[in-house]
């Protein structure tokens, strides 16, 4: 309780079974008032469960959960009140139109924002009047996404917000997103993506099998991993793998569709051998370039897959 | 209060701009009281054709026979030759034949036993009965005459009801019973639906109290209950000209009652299923027999032994025996208290363990 003047969220060793499945196995994170927290992982990772127990939507087996200072098992009341929820791919009552549904929400909690406000901020009011079984995707996730704000609420959780968005309308998400930030509100998000995670997150969480496998800003959880940089061109002339190995400053090397990849703690000698190596081989680097390792490396080398998968 | 309202007016907007749902909850048993109205109705005034062949050459005691069956209000009579009247009949245009054969009148005049033959088709099997027991009264009121006695006992056809009941007064309670019997089955259908879809779960993350939202659905169903009862009622009442004589309130317990009762059981279901395809399967399997087995179409007396035995525990046989009780003052398969208690007691039971082992998620 000392940090809930300025913790929203305190997790500690929360654990979740569901017969002998560990849905949650021992997670501990805090998130600070007006931050916003991603939460990384593959399905079936515990993003989910984790966020339901916070949303007081399921009781945890174990562990301490606490959302503004309050114990989720003791005052689920009063943190429902003060909470925002999207949950993944809910379609509301179909046939009511987008004002009947915000009006109805409204009624649910004390504080109440007015709907016309809420139309306006996710940017609906062409469709306010069009039943929700007549949106498109990207209008239903906007909906649920006012559906959340309706009692403007201190803390916002967005599950897979974007999922199945085309990237325009993610894109206007994000920026919805942000200006929940500005107004000072926290927001614990989950997400597949690695690039929404980069934007939008303060700091992640990368979770598997129940587990938060590694946490901290982006740049923290890249450079704990990765002291390389990339550097990578695509050549139609086969380098031989093993000289490539032998560059200065390369730790790593992959060659792959045509592209390489070199993993370099010396970009700029790296670089020197490679031209000297191409001139020698009458063979030119196209689209050569320089890159961070990304979250997807990270996510790749701590769990041994893709994200995606 | 206002929440359970504005929930209310959400289910009620949401049922009237679904067709399906519309038609099923008004349309479907309207039609039944149309298709039945049609069918059984006007059974009041249906007479029964016979043939009167006299081959007694205008005896007066033939003459007499004829006015006879003539007086019979059920009855139109047309005479001809045996064979004509044979001919009509095997076309179907008489139910039976009355012959009164030569000598007869004589035959009475000298108090000699003699007899009128009666020509009747077996496949008609209720018309046949009542033909032959109109001819027995009619003969036996004849034979009294002739041996110069009055009757003295008579008997004096009364029913149970203020007014004759017709088929169609039989039918059209039991056409409200079915109508609140799917309504409250198929209320399982939505509940699924919104479980399947993650509304409970999205309305579980909202203040809102559980109850609120099971009311507000009890509410909404109750309601739509009323709204059958007038259209079924009013119908019954204003086509078919059923005489309603129960009083108001008694009618909108047992409406109300009855929707309830349904309700539970459309709740109790919806925690077993997990998928709409599931429940839309279920309730049918559920509501089909229950409305076959249950009387309220043709009396149960009609069906074998064992599935006599399942119709006593259905809610539907004691809900259709209440409402031609309390409407129409039908014969009763239990006491109007009985069936009170029996769905109560239906409605109680599921309601707990729907209670005890719904879903939300």
């Amino acid at each position: 309780m000392t940090q809930s003047h300025e913790s929203v969220i305190r997790v500690s060793d929360l654990k979740k079974f569901y017969g002998d499945v560990k849905a949650v196995d021992g997670v501990t994170f805090e998130v600070a008032r007006g931050e916003v927290f991603g939460m990384l992982g593959p399905n079936g990772a515990g993003k989910t469960t984790t966020i339901e127990v916070l949303e007081g939507l399921r009781s945890p087996d174990s562990g301490i959960v606490e959302v503004f200072g309050l114990d989720v098992c003791k005052h689920p009341e009063s943190i429902k009140q003060r909470i925002g929820v999207q949950l993944q791919s809910v379609s509301l009552y179909p046939r009511l139109t987008v004002t009947e549904l915000l009006d109805l929400f409204g009624t649910f909690f004390k504080n109440r924002v007015p709907t016309k406000q809420l139309i306006d901020a996710v940017d609906l009011g062409e469709r306010a009047n069009a039943r929700s079984m007549d949106l498109s995707g990207g209008q239903q996730q906007r909906l649920s996404i006012a559906l959340a704000l309706v009692n403007d609420p201190d803390l916002v959780f967005l599950d897979e917000p974007t999922t199945g968005l085309d990237p325009q309308a993610r894109r206007s998400l994000w920026d919805l997103v942000k200006g929940l930030q500005e107004k000072g509100k926290s927001v614990v998000l989950t997400t597949h993506y690695m690039e929404e995670a980069t934007e939008l997150c303060d700091r992640v969480a990368i979770m598997d099998h129940g587990h938060i496998l590694e946490m901290g800003t982006v740049p923290e959880l890249i450079g704990r991993r990765f002291k390389e940089r990339a550097v990578f061109f695509d050549s139609t002339v086969k380098f031989p793998a093993e000289r490539l190995g032998k560059l200065g400053g390369v730790t790593r090397a992959t060659q792959e569709d045509g592209q390489t990849v070199l993993y370099s703690k010396d970009v700029a000698a790296t670089i020197g051998g490679l031209l000297a190596m191409a001139d020698e081989l009458s063979a030119e680097p196209h689209n050569l370039g320089i890159r961070q390792a990304t979250l997807e490396d990270v996510f790749l080398d701590l769990t041994g897959r893709a994200l995606r998968d | 209060m206002k929440t359970l309202i504005a929930l209310t007016i959400a289910n009620l907007k949401g049922l009237t701009r679904d067709r399906a749902a519309l038609f099923w909850t008004f349309f479907f048993p309207v039609m039944f009281v149309f298709l039945f109205g049609w069918i059984f109705g006007g059974s009041g005034d249906a007479k029964v054709a016979i043939g009167f062949v006299d081959q007694d050459n205008h005896s007066a005691a033939s003459a007499g026979l004829q006015q006879a069956f003539q007086n019979v209000s059920l009855l139109t009579v047309q005479t001809g030759s045996l064979s004509d009247e044979q001919a009509a009949m095997q076309r179907g245009d008489i139910a039976a034949i009355v012959v009164v054969p030569e000598g007869l009148g004589a035959a009475a005049g000298s108090k000699t036993p003699t007899s009128i033959e009666l020509y009747i088709d077996p496949s008609q099997g209720q018309t046949t009965q009542g033909i032959q027991q109109i001819a027995d009264k009619v003969t036996g009121a004849a034979n009294l005459e002739l041996a110069g006695a009055t009757a003295v006992i008579g008997v004096q056809d009364k029913t149970l009801q203020s007014t004759n009941i017709s088929n169609v007064a039989y039918l059209v309670p039991s056409i409200l019973a079915m109508a609140l019997m799917q309504l409250g089955i198929f209320a399982a259908i939505p509940l699924v639906q919104q479980r399947e879809k993650g509304i409970l779960k999205r309305i579980g993350a909202t203040p809102l109290a559980r109850w609120k939202l099971v009311g507000s659905n009890v509410l909404t169903r109750l309601m739509i209950s009323l709204v059958d009862a007038v259209v079924i009622l009013g119908i019954g009442l204003a086509v078919f000209h059923v005489q309603i004589v129960g009083n108001l309130i008694e009618m909108t317990a047992l409406v109300l009652l009855g929707a309830a009762t349904f309700l539970s059981i459309g709740f109790m279901l919806a925690s077993f299923l997990k998928t709409e395809e599931q429940a839309q399967g279920v309730v049918q399997v559920v509501q089909l027999p229950m409305m076959f087995l249950s009387g309220i179409f043709f009396s149960f007396d009609f069906l074998p032994g064992f599935l006599q035995t399942v119709a006593r525990f259905l809610p539907l046989t004691y809900l259709g025996d209440a409402f031609r009780q309390v409407m129409v003052n039908g014969t009763q398969v239990a006491p109007l208290g009985v069936d009170v208690a029996i769905l109560t007691g239906w409605l109680v039971v599921c309601l707990g363990i729907a209670a005890r082992s719904f879903r939300w998620e």
